[in-house]
């Protein structure tokens, strides 16, 4: 029973962290976007800003690095497992 | 106020302190004299202090708990200053299970045999080094919980935290990483929802202090200021 508590608590915990991870990096990824537009056309049309953000977001998302963020998973299941097999290890 | 701040502060710190102090391992040297059980009626005061009966056994008001009688080298500033005397010390050995503190421990029974294969006496003493959380309380009958007994060649074997050591530093980084997020968010999210607010406001402001003058001016002083970061 305890191990299906673990189970649905935890999931629903690191579920809360994996989507504020997801919101944070998104928001980082597309401030640098802003910046970098900003750098090089001082002057530029918002239309052409929002085009330049919109293709290197969808290049984000495309990329390895939003996937990264499943580690929020992986991590805290291999530590309870390390754990088990440390602190009951004969 | 500042009485105020300073209480709740200190609250809040000794909370925090004696919710770590309880709950992270720590390690005595101490040599074992006997392994015990004996049955526990628990009462409302100690039952918090208890884990629960082995897992796959059904909860019930009283049961058997084991326990492990040692005499350790005791130490002072949370065991980082070792002293050359000694005290009795008696554990508990009970499995804590999937869920609550984190030591996914089942092995207790595994862990009493250890402990009865490492008793020794005074004259001959074998010394282990017991990685244990809890508190000892006399009031209350509670025990620390041993964790891991690892047997250990004199009293002076150097013991590094390293679970700890991880530890803070990882709550060191996910407090940083939590600041980096809400600040992330003030400057993306709240700010300009804040300054359109604000814009709106100030020229409904100027409207109202254009028709109803100095009385909604006093009001408007009592308006929550905005925040200083």
């Amino acid at each position: 029973m305890g191990l299906v508590y673990l189970i649905v608590f935890g999931f629903i915990v690191l579920s809360v962290i994996y989507g504020l991870i997801w919101l944070y990096s998104r928001s980082v990824r597309r401030e640098k976007l802003e910046d970098e537009w900003r750098e090089e056309n001082p002057e530029g049309d918002p239309a052409a800003e929002d085009l330049f953000v919109e293709a290197g977001m969808k290049e984000y998302h495309a990329s390895i690095r939003p996937k990264l963020i499943l580690l929020v998973y992986v991590i805290p299941t291999a530590l309870v497992i390390a754990a088990l097999i440390v602190i009951n290890w004969n | 106020m500042t009485y105020v701040k300073w209480t709740f502060r200190t609250v809040i710190f000794v909370v925090v302190f004696g919710f770590l102090h309880y709950l992270l391992p720590q390690h005595d040297i101490a040599r074992i004299n006997g392994t015990e059980i004996i049955r526990m009626d628990f009462s409302s005061f100690n039952r918090l202090f208890y884990a629960q009966s082995d897992s796959g056994n059904a909860e019930n008001e009283t049961r058997d708990v084991r326990l492990i009688n040692t005499v350790k080298k005791k130490t002072m500033l949370l065991g980082f200053i070792r002293r050359d005397a000694e005290g009795v010390m008696v554990y508990r050995n009970e499995d804590t299970g999937w869920i609550w503190p984190p030591y996914f421990k089942f092995d207790s029974s595994d862990l009493q045999a250890e402990a009865a294969d490492h008793t020794s006496t005074g004259a001959d003493p074998q010394w282990v080094v017991i990685t244990h959380y809890g508190w000892r309380n006399r009031f209350f009958t509670i025990y620390p919980n041993a964790i891991a007994i690892r047997p250990v060649d004199g009293p002076d074997a150097r013991v590094i935290p390293w679970f700890n050591i991880f530890f803070f530093v990882f709550i060191g980084a996910a407090i940083l990483f939590i600041r980096a997020m809400w600040r992330q968010f003030r400057e993306r999210s709240v700010d300009p929802a804040l300054d359109q607010v604000g814009d709106a406001w100030d020229s409904a402001d100027e409207r109202f202090d254009d028709t109803r003058g100095r009385f909604r001016k006093w009001l408007g002083s009592w308006k929550r200021k905005p925040r200083r970061y």
